[in-house]
C-alpha cells in the first residue's frame, strides 16, 4: 500500500528562480494504491464519528442495567453509594456508572487485542518483513481485510501496511480509555456509544492479528478442508517429553515448534497447548495437541504430564507458577504483559538457563526472545523429562478418599463454586468411597478452583474432582477441525442463493469462553442441533475447542461428522479469539458481494445493511473475559445480536428491544421513503439467556431480519416454534409479530397460525427494502 | 391441520436422512428399475376431489427392509392451470414428502427414492393414506390454484410397470415442450425480484431462453410463483413490443427494470453483455468476462479454483460484475442460459466465447455448436492471453477475423494529476513558487499519516 516516510534531499538546485541549496524534502507516507474504490464518509473514524449510528440502535436496543456493584470505589471521593436515585461524590449515576465500567471492560478487551496485534506485528516484521505480503485466502478471496477496509478506508496488502491500522486503533483506545476518567462521560448513551466503538476498533485489531499470522506463518487459508487435529488430555502420549503452551500469542510456540523441525525432534516431543495458543498452533502444524479451554489449565497442570510451562498472554491463570512450582515444572514467561514475577534471562546463553531448570536452581525464567523460548523449552524437556517420569506419584483413589474425610459439610465451597455445584454431598460419598457423583461434578465443572479458596480444611477440592474423573479425563481424545481463517468470498456467493430461497435460516456464531453454566456438553449440543438443521454454524476460541470435546454414539466429534464449509450444516472453526474478526468479516463481505456497497471508510452504511439484512447471531456462552465483552460490542455495533450463558449477566448489562412498543420497529423502505413496520426483527442486541433451551429458542428468533424473503421467513418462523414449542412446549405468543404476509406463514401450520393471527387483530404489511438511515433512503429514490 | 397424521409434518423435517438400518421399506430407488412421480392436469369431471386410491398393497403389507417399485400420480383441476405448470406442481412432492417425519424423499421423476423409518411405522404411519393427506393439504394451502385434487399410489409391479412407460413418454414430451418454447412464442416474462433482500436494485429477467442467473428458477417456475402468489416477489413482465430482435431488448422489459431498480436501469439487453446487460446481483453461477485482447467472451464458474486465462479469479471478477449494476463485459449469468439459443446472442453467440472451464464446456457438449466446440480453449488449453492467442489462431476460431488489422498500440498520452497556477514551498528560509506547475504520476493519493483528529470524518 505505500510507503513510510520518505526524505529527499538536494544540495544544490538551479532553478529560474536562482539557486537553491539544501532543500530538504519529507514525506511521513507515500501512498501508491491500485485501490479505486471511492472513500467513504469515515475513514478511520473518531470516537464521536459514528456517534449518531449507535444512537440509532441505542434508541432501540435501550441499555438495562443489572448493577453487579452498587457502589464507586474508582476516586477518593468514594466509595460512593449510587443506589436509589443517589448519585456519586462526581454526580455520576448508577446507570453512568454501569456503562463506565462496561466501558473500561471493552477498552481491556480491545487493548488486549490491539497490544497482541502490535506484538505479532512487529515480530512478524522482524522476522518477514515489512514488505511481506498478505494473503488470508489465495485467488478465493476478493476482500482480505473487511473489518479494515471498512473501519480504516485503507486496503493493506503487507504486514507493514497494518502498522498504520494499529496506530490507530491505539490512539483510539487511548481516547476513549481516558473518557472514563472521573469527572469526564457521564452519559450512559454515550458512554454506551464509545463501547460500541471499542468493540469495533478491536474488531479491527483481531483482524489484523489473524490476517498478519495466517499470511506469515501459512496458516490455513479460508481453507474448509483444515485438518484435524488432536485435541483432549488423553491424546498426549505421556510417555514422550511434554510441553505446555498457554495464552493466546503463537511466535513462542511456533519458535518451538520450528526448532524441533530444524533437530529432527518432531516425533520425539508432544507439545501441548491450553486457550488460544494451542489453536494457533495447532493451525501451524497439525501435529500440535489440544488441551482444551482455559478451564483444563489446573488439572492439566495438577496432572505433572507436562514437563516445562511457556506462557504468553491472555487467560493465564495468574497462580500458574504456584501450581507449576508444586509439580517441579519449570515456567517460562514470555510476553511483557505476563512477566510472573521472574527474573529477565532474555540475554543470558540457553545453555545456563537449561542448567538451571535441570538443576533445579531456578523455578522460571522471563525471557522476551521467541527463538531462544523455543530452544530452551525444547532442550529442557528432552532432558528434565526422564527424570520427572520417575518422580511422578500418581495419586491413588485411596489417598484422595481420606482426604475427603477432611470435609466438615460446612458447605462454603458450594456458595462459592460459581456453578452452585453440589460439591459438599459428592465429597460425602467419596468419602464413602464412591466417586460417581464427584465424577458427574466433573463435567460441569468450569475449573476455577474457587471452592478450594473457600475451604476451611485446605482440601485440594479440584484434585479430588479430577481423580474420581480420571477414567473420563484419560478418555478424552477427540478430533477438531483446525482453524480455517476467513470465509472465502465465493463460499458467500455460493449461499445467497439457499438463503433468499429460503433453504439456510440464518448464521449462529459460537463464540467466547468457557466459563459455562453447566459444562461444555450444552455447547456442543447446541451446535448441533443448529447443524442438523442446516444453519450455517460458525465458531472460535474456547467455544471451538468445546464443540470438539464431545462425542456421538459412533465415537466422532462434530468436526468429523459436519463439514467445515461455510454452507448449510457445516461446522465452520475460523480459529482463536483473534479469528472473531473472519466472523464479522464475512457479514461485512456480504454487502459487498452481492449489493456491490462500498466498504472503504462506509462503516455506518454497511453496518445498517448487516443489521437489516443479515440473519447472524452470536452466542458466548461462557462468556467471561473483557476480550469477550470487546468482541461483542464489535458485532453490536454491526447491528448484530449476541446471547450469552446466565453468568454474562454479569456483564451488568442488556441491549434489550421492547418487542411492544411498536414505535420503535419502523424502517425507513428505501424503494418508496416509507415507513414501514417490520415487526421486532431481531428483537435484542444484547440478551442472556438462563438455560441452554431458551437460548436455543433465542437463536431461532435473533436469526429473523427485515428483508428476509417470505421463503425465508417461513423457514425462520419454522424453526422459532418448532424450537419453542419443543423446548419451552407451547407456541411462542408473539407470532404476529413477525408474520408480515400470507407468504410468511409456514405452509405446514397454515391454520393454526391464521387462527392466531385472527385472534391478535394482525395486518397485512409489506417487505420494505430496509434502512435505518434517513440518508439511505433519499440516496435511493429515484 | 395434520391432527389425523401419526408424524409430525414441518419443514424442520426437511433434509432428514434415514439409513437402512433405520428403514422400514423403500420406495423405489437404487434397487428398482420401475418408479415415478408424476403430476397430470385433467379436465375436473375426470377427478374425484379429494380421493387417495392405493393400487396394491398398502405400507403394512409391505416386507421389512425391502425395495418396492412405486409411482405416485396427482391429478389436478384448476381453471388457472395449464399443462406448462405440470412439472413445477410435481416437484412440491419431493418437498412436501420431506416434511413428513421419518419419511425420505429423494430425487424427482423416474429416479425417486422414498424411505419410511421403524421409528415412524411403529408410531402407526402404517399407510400410505397418510402421505396422500398431507401432499392434499399442503396443495391445498400453498397452491390455491388447484382446485380439485386425486392422488393415486402405486405398489403393485404391474401396475407401477404400465404407469412407468405412460410417465416416461409424458416426461420426454414436456422436455420437448420445454426446449422448443421460445422467447417469441410467449407474451409474458418474469421478473424475479428475490435477490433485491441482499440487492436492492438487482431485478433477474426470467424468459423461456434466459434462466435467473442463480440456475434456480425457469420460466415455468416463474409462471408458476407469479400465479400462485401474486404479490410475491416473482411477478410477470408483460413483454411489450420487441425493440432488438438481437440484442434482446424489449419495451416492457425496460418498463418493468426502470420501475424495480428505481430509476437505475432503464434500458436492459437480454442477451448482450454491452451495452445495456442484464444486472447480476452476487449469486450468478458464473461470469462472462470480455477479453478484450482477443474481443471474445471468456467464461467463468463459481467452482473454477484457479485463475481464469485473463489472470483473475472469479473472485475478482465477480467483484466486478456484482451487486445489481450494468458492467460492460462482466455478464452474470446461469449455466442454463448457457444451453438456450439465444445465449448472448447479441454478441455472437458461441461465436464470440474463447474460453470456458474444461467442466463446463464438457457438461455443456451437446450445446455448444459443433463447429465452434474444438475452436474454444479450457484451462488445458490455455492459461495466458498469449497461449490462448496462439490457440484461436490455430483453431481459426471466428474471433480470430475480427483481429484482422492489428491495432497500433499507441502510447497513451500522459495527463498531468495536478496543474495549479502557483504552488509555494517553503523551506528552511527559502520560498520556492512552482509557476504553471504539471506533476505527472502514476498513481497520487493523499493521505495524513496520522488518522483524522476527533471530529473529522463525521458522518452527517
Amino acid at each position: 500500500m505505500g510507503t513510510k516516510d520518505i526524505n529527499i534531499s538536494i544540495k544544490e538546485l538551479e532553478t529560474e528562480l536562482g539557486q537553491i541549496r539544501d532543500l530538504k524534502f519529507s514525506v511521513g507516507r507515500l501512498v501508491q494504491e491500485s485501490w479505486t474504490e471511492p472513500q467513504g464518509p469515515t475513514p478511520f473514524p473518531s470516537i464521536t464519528a459514528l456517534r449518531g449510528w449507535d444512537m440509532t440502535l441505542l434508541k432501540r436496543y435501550r441499555p438495562f442495567y443489572m448493577p453487579f456493584c452498587d457502589l464507586c470505589c474508582l476516586c477518593t471521593f468514594g466509595k460512593c453509594d449510587l443506589t436509589g436515585d443517589k448519585k456519586g461524590a462526581c454526580g455520576i449515576t448508577m446507570s453512568g456508572q454501569q456503562s463506565r465500567i462496561v466501558l473500561l471492560a471493552a477498552c481491556i478487551g480491545a487493548a488486549t487485542h490491539t497490544s497482541h496485534a502490535r506484538e505479532l506485528v512487529t515480530h512478524l516484521i522482524s522476522e518477514f518483513g515489512e514488505d511481506e505480503p498478505l494473503d488470508p485466502g489465495g485467488l478465493s478471496i476478493e476482500v482480505e481485510a473487511p473489518n479494515i477496509r471498512l473501519v480504516c478506508g485503507v486496503k493493506p496488502e503487507t504486514l507493514g501496511d497494518l502498522e498504520q491500522v494499529l496506530d490507530y486503533a491505539e490512539e483510539q483506545i487511548n481516547a476513549l480509555l481516558a473518557s472514563t476518567h472521573t469527572g469526564q462521560e457521564g452519559n450512559p448513551l454515550d458512554l454506551e456509544s464509545k463501547v460500541l466503538h471499542a468493540g469495533m476498533i478491536d474488531h479491527v485489531s483481531m483482524e489484523v492479528a489473524d490476517i498478519a499470522q495466517i499470511s506469515a506463518y501459512r496458516l490455513p487459508k479460508a481453507d474448509p478442508e483444515a485438518a484435524l487435529v488432536d485435541i483432549g488430555f488423553g491424546a498426549v502420549d505421556t510417555e514422550k517429553p511434554v510441553i505446555l503452551v498457554i495464552g493466546h500469542n503463537v511466535p513462542p510456540a511456533v519458535e518451538i515448534m520450528d526448532f524441533m523441525q530444524d533437530n529432527d525432534l518432531a516425533g520425539d516431543i508432544e507439545v501441548t497447548g491450553i486457550c488460544c495458543t494451542a489453536i494457533d498452533m495447532s493451525r501451524y502444524s497439525p501435529r500440535a495437541k489440544i488441551i482444551g479451554p482455559i478451564s483444563w489449565q489446573i488439572r492439566y497442570i495438577r496432572s505433572g504430564i507436562p514437563d516445562i510451562i511457556v506462557v504468553d498472554e491472555q487467560c493465564i491463570r495468574t497462580d500458574v507458577l504456584d501450581e507449576a512450582r508444586l509439580q517441579k515444572i519449570p515456567v517460562i514467561a514470555t510476553s511483557e504483559k505476563n512477566c510472573l514475577g521472574l527474573p529477565d534471562r532474555t540475554r543470558d546463553p540457553a545453555d545456563a538457563i537449561v542448567a538451571d531448570f535441570i538443576n533445579g536452581s531456578a523455578d522460571g525464567a522471563f525471557i522476551l526472545d521467541p527463538e531462544k523460548v523455543g530452544e530452551i523449552a525444547v532442550r529442557t524437556a528432552m532432558q528434565i523429562a526422564p527424570h520427572r517420569k520417575r518422580q511422578k506419584v500418581p495419586r491413588s483413589l485411596e489417598e484422595g478418599i481420606e482426604e475427603a474425610k477432611k470435609c466438615t459439610q460446612c458447605r462454603l465451597c458450594r456458595r462459592a463454586c460459581p456453578n452452585d455445584l453440589h460439591i459438599p454431598d459428592a465429597i460425602k460419598a467419596f468419602a464413602r468411597g464412591d466417586p460417581g457423583m464427584l465424577s458427574d461434578i466433573y463435567d460441569s465443572c468450569v475449573g476455577c478452583i474457587r471452592c478450594e479458596q473457600a475451604c476451611q480444611q485446605d482440601i485440594k477440592i479440584h484434585s479430588l474432582i479430577t481423580l474420581a474423573a480420571e477414567g473420563k479425563l484419560r478418555d478424552e481424545s477427540f478430533k477438531l477441525r483446525a482453524g480455517r481463517g476467513a470465509i472465502q468470498d465465493i463460499e458467500i456467493r455460493q449461499v445467497g442463493g439457499p438463503i433468499v430461497l429460503g433453504e439456510i435460516p440464518g448464521i449462529v456464531a459460537f463464540v467466547g469462553c468457557a466459563n459455562y453454566p453447566g459444562g461444555g456438553q450444552e455447547l456442543a449440543e447446541m451446535a448441533i442441533e443448529f447443524a442438523n438443521r442446516r444453519y450455517i454454524v460458525c465458531t472460535s476460541g474456547c467455544a471451538a475447542m468445546t464443540i470438539g470435546m464431545y462425542r456421538n454414539e459412533d465415537g466422532k466429534s462434530p468436526y468429523e461428522i459436519y463439514p467445515g464449509n461455510f454452507e448449510a450444516g457445516g461446522i465452520v472453526n475460523v480459529g482463536s479469539c483473534v479469528s472473531n474478526a473472519h466472523i464479522s468479516g464475512a457479514a461485512i463481505k456480504i454487502a459487498s458481494v452481492f449489493a456491490r456497497r462500498n466498504l472503504r471508510g462506509n462503516y455506518q452504511e454497511i453496518a445498517d445493511y448487516v443489521h437489516n439484512r443479515v440473519g447472524a447471531v452470536g452466542v458466548a456462552w461462557g462468556a467471561m473475559s473483557q476480550k469477550a465483552a470487546s468482541i461483542a460490542s464489535g458485532f453490536w455495533r454491526l447491528g448484530i445480536p449476541v446471547i450469552v450463558g446466565p453468568h454474562g449477566t454479569k456483564y451488568r448489562r442488556m441491549l434489550l428491544g421492547r418487542s411492544d412498543h411498536e414505535e420503535d420497529w419502523y424502517v425507513y423502505d428505501a424503494r418508496t421513503g416509507e415507513e414501514v413496520y417490520v415487526g421486532p426483527v431481531p428483537e435484542h442486541l444484547f440478551v442472556a439467556a438462563e438455560t441452554k433451551e431458551e437460548a436455543m429458542v433465542m437463536i431461532a428468533k435473533l436469526c429473523m431480519r427485515p428483508n428476509d424473503t417470505s421463503r425465508g421467513r417461513a423457514l425462520k418462523l419454522t424453526h422459532y416454534i418448532d424450537l419453542h414449542r419443543r423446548l419451552i412446549g407451547a407456541m411462542p405468543g408473539d407470532i404476529h409479530r413477525f408474520v408480515r404476509t400470507g407468504a410468511d406463514i409456514p405452509i405446514t401450520m397454515k391454520e393454526e397460525i391464521l387462527r392466531i393471527l385472527d385472534e391478535k387483530g394482525w395486518k397485512e404489511t409489506v417487505i420494505p427494502d430496509p434502512t435505518l438511515i434517513a440518508r439511505q433512503k433519499t440516496e435511493q429514490q429515484p | 391441520m395434520f391432527e389425523g397424521i401419526p408424524a409430525d409434518v414441518g419443514l424442520v423435517h426437511e433434509g432428514e436422512r434415514i439409513r437402512r438400518n433405520d428403514m422400514q421399506v423403500e420406495l423405489g430407488g437404487p434397487q428398482v428399475n420401475e418408479k415415478f412421480e408424476l403430476v397430470r392436469l385433467k379436465p375436473p369431471e375426470d377427478i374425484e376431489q379429494g380421493a387417495i386410491h392405493i393400487i396394491g398393497p398398502d405400507l403394512a403389507d409391505l416386507e421389512e427392509g425391502k425395495s418396492y417399485p412405486f409411482g405416485i400420480l396427482v391429478e389436478i383441476a384448476g381453471s388457472e392451470l395449464e399443462e406448462n405448470l405440470e412439472g413445477v406442481i410435481e416437484r412440491r412432492i419431493h418437498e412436501y414428502c420431506n416434511y413428513i417425519e421419518g419419511l425420505m424423499h429423494l430425487n424427482q421423476r423416474y429416479d425417486i427414492w422414498i424411505r419410511i423409518s421403524k421409528k415412524s411405522f411403529k408410531k402407526g404411519f402404517t399407510s400410505l393414506r397418510y402421505i396422500g393427506q398431507v401432499m392434499q393439504e399442503l396443495f391445498k394451502n400453498e397452491l390455491p390454484i388447484i382446485e380439485t385434487i386425486q392422488i393415486t399410489f402405486f405398489t403393485d409391479p404391474e401396475r407401477v410397470g404400465e404407469q412407468y412407460k405412460e410417465a416416461l413418454s409424458i416426461y420426454e414430451a414436456r422436455d420437448a415442450r420445454a426446449r422448443g418454447l421460445t422467447d417469441e412464442d410467449v407474451e409474458v416474462f418474469y421478473g424475479c425480484a428475490l435477490c433485491q433482500s441482499f440487492a436492492p436494485t438487482h431485478v433477474c429477467v426470467v424468459t423461456p431462453q434466459r434462466y435467473a442467473n442463480c440456475g434456480a428458477i425457469s420460466w415455468f417456475d416463474g409462471r408458476a410463483a407469479a400465479r400462485i402468489d401474486p404479490k410475491g416477489p416473482i411477478f410477470p413482465i408483460e413483454k411489450g413490443e420487441c425493440v432488438d430482435s438481437l440484442l434482446g431488448e424489449y419495451t416492457g422489459v425496460n418498463e418493468s427494470a426502470k420501475e424495480r431498480s428505481m430509476g437505475e436501469v432503464d434500458r436492459v439487453y437480454l442477451y448482450s453483455g454491452f451495452g445495456y446487460p442484464h444486472t447480476s446481483c452476487g449469486c450468478f453461477e458464473g461470469i462472462a468476462f470480455y477479453i478484450p485482447e482477443v474481443e471474445g467472451y471468456g467464461i467463468v464458474h463459481r467452482g473454477f479454483r484457479d485463475l481464469a486465462v485473463n489472470g483473475l479469479p472469479f473472485s475478482t471478477m465477480a467483484d466486478s460484475t456484482a451487486g445489481g449494476r450494468q458492467i460492460d463485459g462482466f455478464h452474470g449469468i446461469s449455466i442454463e442460459y448457457m444451453r438456450s439459443q439465444k445465449f448472448m446472442q447479441g454478441d455472437g453467440g458461441y461465436e464470440a466465447v474463447v474460453w470456458i472451464p474444461k467442466e463446463i464446456k464438457d457438461r455443456l457438449a451437446d450445446y455448444i455448436p459443433a463447429p465452434i466446440y474444438e475452436a474454444i480453449a479450457t484451462e488445458d488449453d490455455a492459461t495466458t492471453i498469449d497461449d490462448l492467442k496462439a490457440f484461436l489462431l490455430a483453431h481459426n476460431h471466428p474471433v480470430v477475423q475480427r483481429w484482422a488489422e492489428e491495432e497500433e498500440v499507441k502510447e497513451p498520452s500522459r495527463m498531468p494529476v495536478l496543474t495549479a497556477g502557483e504552488i509555494p514551498i517553503t523551506t528552511g528560509g527559502f520560498r520556492i513558487l512552482l509557476k504553471n506547475a504539471r506533476v505527472y504520476a502514476d498513481k497520487v493519493i493523499i493521505q495524513p499519516v496520522q488518522p483524522k483528529k476527533p471530529g473529522r470524518g463525521e458522518s452527517s
